[in-house]
């Protein structure tokens, strides 16, 4: 017996191969970044150089600030006004997909009926349809109604690509919350808005926040819908560094803009890390 | 009797109370956008003064140019690599990561950040990294490889593409690979064990055991990342190689034509889209039911 046991592989154990295969992802990834952190604190970085050959506190008395800094912070880049508008698009459909959703989940989580696998396909939809065909066709009809190039378009459209992640993730957490709860707390004589305040909202609450920041995650970076029927009033930071690289260049103000528009993701990644350990999008 | 339903009645009432703002969101919005896309891609457009409903003359001007064929092929070819791809990098990495190892929870951190990041915050880093004048440009100089920036080989404005599809491979593989690390989490690790008692060795144990368990998995991620990238724009914009572009760019381009009539053909460019990305999905799961019905799970 002891003879097979020692035979046997550890399970768990890492073989050197899928070490050098997380290794070189992590590189993959997180390298890109440093030539763009460069780029921005950068004053001249002329070809072939692989660092700059002046930095921005090499000429300190010419800017008192890293020049890409000093104007991603102006009002001229707009990068304020894009950063406003990007956390408030996100909140706003963020919260109101919560609304939609949550009773919808409650629904599909829980109750049998007719037609469910075809209705949670219908939900699952618009992640299967290319979004560029789903934004042009949608302009159309939001020009006609006045809606494109308003928040009020912005924020409808957004709703698209960010109701199946919640539908799905509180669908998923109805299921595994079951009703026993409810059930007693009926019994005990509590109406409808104790149950579900007082019971099952404080019970699904982790599932609630992890949809929430999934959700706010997909708005913050989307882009496709955003520029489609924001018809380039509604300034996002993702649009703002589209308009900035779209002619096929990065300086170094675009770099900044890069390094700005990636903050929500990086504090979103910290804050779910600690927090949560189940995606919504792992499903 | 009459007068207080049932409590059946009033709980089936409720739930489809509930269901409601879901249903009319989408199909308000799908259903509309599909409604209209299909009306005017077939010559229905009242407010631009045109109504030639029924005419096929937008899809037969389109389907007859080789042009639109070129360009769906470039725009299958960026999706069918980039999805391929990513797989063939998730598959191993979230089996690694699952395994123990040293700062396991930090570096899957770190692979998950593209995830976070908008999709042009990618396109920048493929612009810094890959252009004539990027890092890897400057480092062949550095390695006397050539000593003009116009000589570094063309990665990005070409329609080969390489630029796009890494672009997408670096943000779609953290995608793919939490949907597999979920799937493999859920899964356990029972069988493996299983395997490994009876002697089975490491290859046979992927082939056979983790491969298939992880399938659904693998069919879900890169059906969703598929779509995506038929769809996607921005990067096919950006370090694509112009003219003729993928599907989604033409029909941008239709669209921002100054003459309206154009964008009735840029409809048709978007339905022909949806349509093929329909196919190739449907086609997709058919083969998968196939499989899995194959092996008897179904």
């Amino acid at each position: 017996m002891i003879g097979t046991a020692s035979k046997l592989r550890d399970i768990k154990a890492i073989n050197p191969w899928q070490r050098l295969l997380v290794l070189a992802m992590a590189v993959f990834t997180i390298a890109p970044f440093a030539p763009l952190i460069i780029q921005s604190l950068a004053f001249r970085w002329a070809w072939p150089n692989i660092l700059p050959t002046v930095w921005w506190f090499e000429q300190r008395q010419r800017s008192p600030f890293p020049l890409a800094w000093d104007y991603v912070f102006s009002p001229s880049s707009r990068v304020v006004e894009a950063t406003i508008n990007t956390l408030g698009i996100g909140i706003t459909v963020t919260l109101l997909c919560l609304v939609i959703c949550l009773p919808a989940a409650r629904v599909l989580g829980q109750r049998t009926f007719r037609g469910k696998n075809q209705l949670e396909f219908l939900i699952a939809l618009p992640l299967l349809l290319p979004e560029a065909a789903i934004g042009i066709a949608l302009l159309m009809i939001f020009i006609a109604l006045d809606l494109a190039g308003t928040y009020v378009g912005v924020i409808i459209v957004h709703l698209i690509p960010t109701i199946p992640y919640m539908a799905r993730t509180l669908t998923s957490v109805y299921q595994g919350h079951g009703t026993d709860a409810e059930d007693h707390a009926r019994v005990l004589g509590a109406n409808r808005r104790q149950i579900f305040f007082r019971v099952t909202l404080p019970m699904i609450l982790p599932g609630v926040i992890a949809g929430c920041l999934f959700t706010f995650l997909v708005s913050t970076n989307l882009f496709l819908l955003t520029f489609f029927i924001g018809q380039g009033h509604i300034v996002t930071l993702p649009t703002l560094l589209f308009a900035k690289i779209s002619g096929g260049a990065l300086d170094a103000t675009g770099a900044g803009i890069a390094l700005i528009a990636s903050v929500p993701g990086v504090i979103l990644l910290i804050f779910t890390d600690r927090f949560i350990r189940n995606y919504p999008l792992a499903e | 009797m009459m007068r207080t339903a049932s409590p059946a009645f009033m709980q089936n009432l409720r739930d489809v109370v509930e269901m409601t703002p879901l249903l009319v969101v989408l199909l308000g919005l799908f259903g509309g956008a599909l409604v209209l896309g299909l009306l005017q891609s077939f010559g229905y457009a009242p407010w631009f003064g045109i109504n030639e409903f029924p005419t096929t003359r937008y899809f037969e001007r389109l389907w007859l140019s080789s042009d639109f064929w070129f360009s769906l092929g470039l725009t299958l070819y960026y999706a069918f690599a980039a999805t391929l791809i990513g797989l063939v990098i998730s598959v191993p990495l979230s089996i690694a990561l699952s395994k123990r190892f040293k700062a396991s929870r930090l570096f899957s951190a770190l692979i998950r950040l593209p995830l976070m990041v908008p999709y042009t915050v990618g396109i920048a880093l493929a612009l810094v990294m890959l252009g004539n004048g990027g890092l890897l440009s400057r480092m062949s100089a550095g390695l006397g490889l050539i000593d003009d920036p116009s000589q570094f080989v063309q990665i990005l404005k070409t329609h080969g593409g390489c630029g796009i599809i890494l672009v997408y491979v670096w943000k779609q593989v953290p995608f793919m690979t939490l949907n597999l690390s979920a799937v493999l989490a859920r899964t356990g690790d029972d069988t493996v064990e299983a395997a490994m008692v009876l002697g089975a060795s490491s290859r046979q144990i992927f082939w056979r055991v983790t491969l298939p368990q992880i399938m659904p998995g693998i069919v879900s991620a890169s059906l969703i990342c598929f779509a995506f990238n038929i769809g996607a724009f921005e990067a096919p914009l950006i370090l694509g190689g112009g003219y003729p572009d993928t599907l989604p760019v033409l029909a941008w381009r239709y669209f921002q034509d100054a003459n309206y009539a154009f964008q009735l053909q840029g409809m048709a460019v978007v339905v022909s889209l949806a349509l093929v990305s329909g196919l190739f999905l449907a086609a997709y799961l058919q083969g998968y039911r196939r499989f899995e019905r194959a092996r008897g799970r179904v």
